[in-house]
């Protein structure tokens, strides 16, 4: 049998086409388009901001009755949540960068473990040996401890025993900052 | 969906003949451009081809089904369904598909990307992570092989008094 019999003969064994549902299934398992939750309320959360500080001045200059106090103290509430409003923002806008910009994930130095995105203001790593830890940038919330920090293109935390280190190929915040970890499982 | 539309054919039919299975094919080919778009994809444009990187997903993907399928078959020998048997629609790609079943898996994989889908030895060599030289010689014995195992389906001379 010459060459060219042999191809005629493995020309036989035809693949099938792959069923034309194989397309739609694959869409529908796309992850969907990062959501910018913060962005509509954010112009809400600096207009009240600047009329709560306002507010606080002019109370605070014209001297205040009990009854200013507590309203006051109202406006310091929500002033703070406004704050942490705007925190979260910025921890969605960074969580996005992250996961636009090719991270790696280095565990006591070594390339391992892995990031999922579930969440648009956390990053869960996978940290094999010590399970899944949920990072948040922003401080201050329950069940979160301060573990590490941001830097340029890197986040660094303890993880257990761990070292764990998230490289970025952009650079994340310009000025270094603290992170927080929760242990997941 | 333009990556998906411009790889996934060549993509289905390799995982598909490596495989034997339709269904396996399919969540391979998914699962390899879903990969594509998760943090911590290893495809770098600098060192090589998204069509080499994705033949050599598939690749990767169809052999840990193969060799799960096969423990599975030591363990508890009930599953009948091999590439053979879902290839036996004729006789004669049914012995094709069954000859190349019996290949070493070495020699299998370099046959289907070199005769089915095309590639270049070089392409082969960079999917299978071998020297050209090495691709080159499995081709060959492949080859050899299916020459000898398909002998007698081969085209008979006309015969002349």
């Amino acid at each position: 049998m010459n060459d060219t019999e042999l191809d005629q003969l493995l020309d036989s064994w035809q693949a099938p086409p792959p069923p034309r549902s194989l397309r739609d299934r694959l869409r529908a398992r796309f992850p969907r388009a990062e959501r910018r939750r913060f962005t509509h309320p954010l112009r809400w959360v600096l207009v009240a901001a600047a009329a709560s500080v306002t507010l606080a001045i002019g109370m605070e200059k014209t001297g205040a009755s009990p009854w200013d106090f507590r309203v006051g103290q109202a406006f310091t509430g929500f002033y703070d949540h406004l704050v942490h409003l705007v925190d979260m923002h910025h921890a969605s806008y960074t969580v996005g960068i992250v996961r636009n910009s090719q991270p790696k994930v280095y565990i006591n130095g070594q390339l391992a473990g892995s990031l999922q995105f579930k969440h648009a203001t956390r990053i869960d790593v996978d940290v094999p040996g010590e399970g899944v830890f949920s990072v948040m940038l922003v401080r201050g919330l329950n069940g979160f401890t301060e573990a590490g920090t941001i830097h340029g293109n890197v986040i660094e935390f303890q993880a257990g025993s761990k070292q764990v280190r998230i490289e970025c190929n952009t650079q994340l915040v310009h000025s270094e900052r603290p992170v927080s970890v929760r242990i997941r499982r | 969906m333009r990556l998906f539309d411009d790889h996934h054919l060549p993509l289905y039919r390799f995982a598909w003949r490596l495989t034997g299975s339709a269904a396996d094919a399919e969540d391979i080919v998914q699962e390899c451009f879903l990969a594509l778009l998760r943090p911590g994809c290893g495809f770098d444009p600098g060192r090589t081809s998204l069509r080499t990187y994705l033949f050599g997903a598939v690749r990767n993907q169809a052999l840990n089904r193969l060799r799960r399928r096969e423990e599975a078959r030591a363990i508890e020998s009930t599953d009948d369904r091999t590439p053979e048997t879902e290839a036996l629609r004729d006789e004669m790609a049914g012995a094709v598909a069954a000859a190349i079943a019996e290949l070493p898996e070495s020699q299998r994989e370099v046959l289907l990307l070199a005769h089915y889908e095309q590639l270049s030895l070089a392409e082969i060599a960079e999917i299978t992570e071998l020297e050209v030289t090495a691709v080159k010689s499995r081709l060959q014995r492949a080859r050899a092989t299916l020459r000898e195992t398909l002998a007698a389906y081969a085209p008979r001379p006309e015969r002349t008094i």
